[in-house]
């Protein structure tokens, strides 16, 4: 970890937007909104749902309501629970508008600064033919205008700094001042699980700003780093952060699905929140592109959100919210994937797929609800972690 | 590079609608939108007071420049948390009347489990 001073805020890195008291007082309330929502707004859908949708849901069908579906299906006209809803949405507008506003006001400048270079050695490999996948260009995933590849200007970052800026708010500090919760968290189950692990080379997959990557750089000093995304905003932005934090990253603009990389090139494969960003079909893909790139011996790991199996049923259609309410198309189909499932059907052994939990590498525990639901990102206090052993 | 670049503002996809009527929908918008910027109004005159206190004059660049430290931030924090209560006071309202009706769904025996049992 970089040496931070002060837990409750940002990291300021060399490409951060800097806010007005303004700006930052509009984005404080946004987060304040947020945390707002989720631990006082959202458990009255509970008592919704108990005292009003279940017992009609029951008189309309003659049956208890069981699946998360059905729920659904049963809270979908609930007053309550659309108005929370209405809210939980213009939560998530209002949080893109306030880190929009500052990065609008200073983009000629943050192009400027992540120029610059910086000390580390870190390299930055941009494809502009790169086709950007169908599931990115359907909808703007979890409401960000633009999503991770739209270019406003000539050498854009605008992006990457509205998404790191953004994370920090979503997540309400939990993820730590890098927002590198995930990742940290990722790195100590594979510690605690595989403790004589020495990767060689890392990549991580669908890395965005590198919230999570450069942790990798700090845990495993002996390996290379790489860092791979669809995004060239975001991408430039990550490299320019990551060289202003002394950091050694090789950055590249590709697909997860189909990269240049030579067979057996990595030792250890990891995402943090990539897989519900895909597709099924993708997502195979990408797992099939896992093995080809995987050393023998060599490990994937994905961390999500826990499957809806896991969880009661009324709990499972609370973090479904985010498929339907929040641009997250894939968010509940990818909550039903089985490891071995997906091991066994991309060639990997199924015997040697896992799905785990770790608890958040992050001290947050006075602000954590402890509870997995939509609008509540980073407030369960572990992630689900799945993948294989090649 | 020093032209003024416009981000997009709508993202992709089709916008849920909560409401019957979508004037509602919108009307909710604005609403919080305007709750966050009384917000950022109150922070400005906090930011005012704190600069007067502390012997410097309040003008705008000082406070524009301003950022809070971690104490300033709680407070503000646990500023704004019961703002919102007082903000969506109609909210919450429907949700103790829910959180009694829940409690009352609850058979009355389980009741009589529950003040006899010992820990």
């Amino acid at each position: 970890m970089t040496a931070t001073q002060d837990l409750t805020t940002q990291f300021r890195h060399g490409v951060l937007p800097q806010t007005t008291s303004d700006e930052f007082s509009r984005q404080e309330f946004v987060k304040s909104l947020k945390f707002h929502l989720a631990s006082k707004v959202s458990l009255g859908n509970h008592d919704a749902y108990e005292a009003r949708a279940k017992p009609a849901y029951r008189k309309a069908t003659g049956a208890e309501p069981e699946t998360y579906a059905d729920i659904r299906k049963a809270m979908s006209e609930d007053p309550y629970f659309n108005f929370w809803s209405a809210m939980q949405r213009n939560s998530q507008e209002m949080m893109w508008k306030s880190v929009q506003i500052p990065v609008e006001r200073q983009l000629p400048d943050l192009i400027a600064a992540a120029g610059k270079g910086g000390e580390a050695a870190g390299t930055l490999r941009l494809n502009p033919d790169l086709e950007i996948p169908k599931y990115h260009r359907g909808v703007d995933i979890h409401c960000m205008p633009g999503g991770y590849h739209t270019e406003f200007t000539a050498d854009d970052v605008a992006n990457g700094a509205v998404y790191d800026t953004a994370v920090y708010i979503y997540a309400m500090g939990r993820m730590g001042p890098l927002n590198s919760d995930i990742g940290d968290t990722t790195i100590a189950w594979i510690k605690e699980n595989h403790p004589e692990f020495k990767p060689r080379r890392i990549l991580d997959m669908g890395c965005t700003v590198g919230h999570s990557t450069l942790s990798y750089c700090d845990a495993f000093p002996e390996a290379e780093v790489f860092g791979i995304d669809v995004g060239a905003p975001v991408l430039r932005y990550a490299h320019a952060r990551a060289q202003s934090m002394g950091k050694t990253v090789h950055f590249s603009q590709q697909n997860a699905e189909s990269t240049d990389f030579e067979d057996g090139y990595f030792d250890l494969i990891v995402s943090h929140i990539l897989v519900h960003e895909t597709s099924n079909a993708a997502m195979r893909r990408i797992m099939k592109e896992c093995n080809r790139l995987l050393t023998p011996g060599g490990l994937v790991v994905h961390a999500e959100t826990p499957p809806y199996r896991d969880l009661p049923a009324y709990d499972a259609f609370m973090l479904d919210w985010d498929t339907r309410n929040n641009n997250e198309p894939y968010w509940g189909a990818s909550h039903e994937l089985v490891a071995t499932e997906i091991a066994a059907e991309t060639g990997f052994d199924p015997a040697k797929a896992f799905e785990a939990y770790q608890p958040s590498a992050f001290e947050a525990t006075e602000r954590r609800t402890k509870v997995f639901q939509g609008g509540d990102f980073g407030g369960g206090g572990a992630w689900w972690l799945w993948g294989v052993q090649k | 590079m020093a032209e003024h670049v416009t981000l997009q503002k709508k993202a992709r996809g089709e916008r849920p609608q909560y409401f019957a009527d979508p004037a509602i929908d919108k009307t909710l918008a604005i609403t919080l939108a305007l709750a966050g910027e009384v917000a950022v109004l109150r922070d400005r005159i906090d930011t005012i007071e704190r600069l007067a206190e502390a012997g410097q004059a309040p003008t705008r660049a000082a406070v524009d420049a301003y950022r809070p430290d971690a104490t300033v931030r709680a407070e503000r924090d646990a500023w704004r948390d019961t703002y919102l209560d007082t903000v969506l006071r109609i909210v919450h309202q429907e949700r103790e009347e829910l959180e009694q009706r829940a409690a009352d769904t609850k058979p009355y025996a389980a009741v009589i489990e529950e003040v006899t049992q010992v820990d």
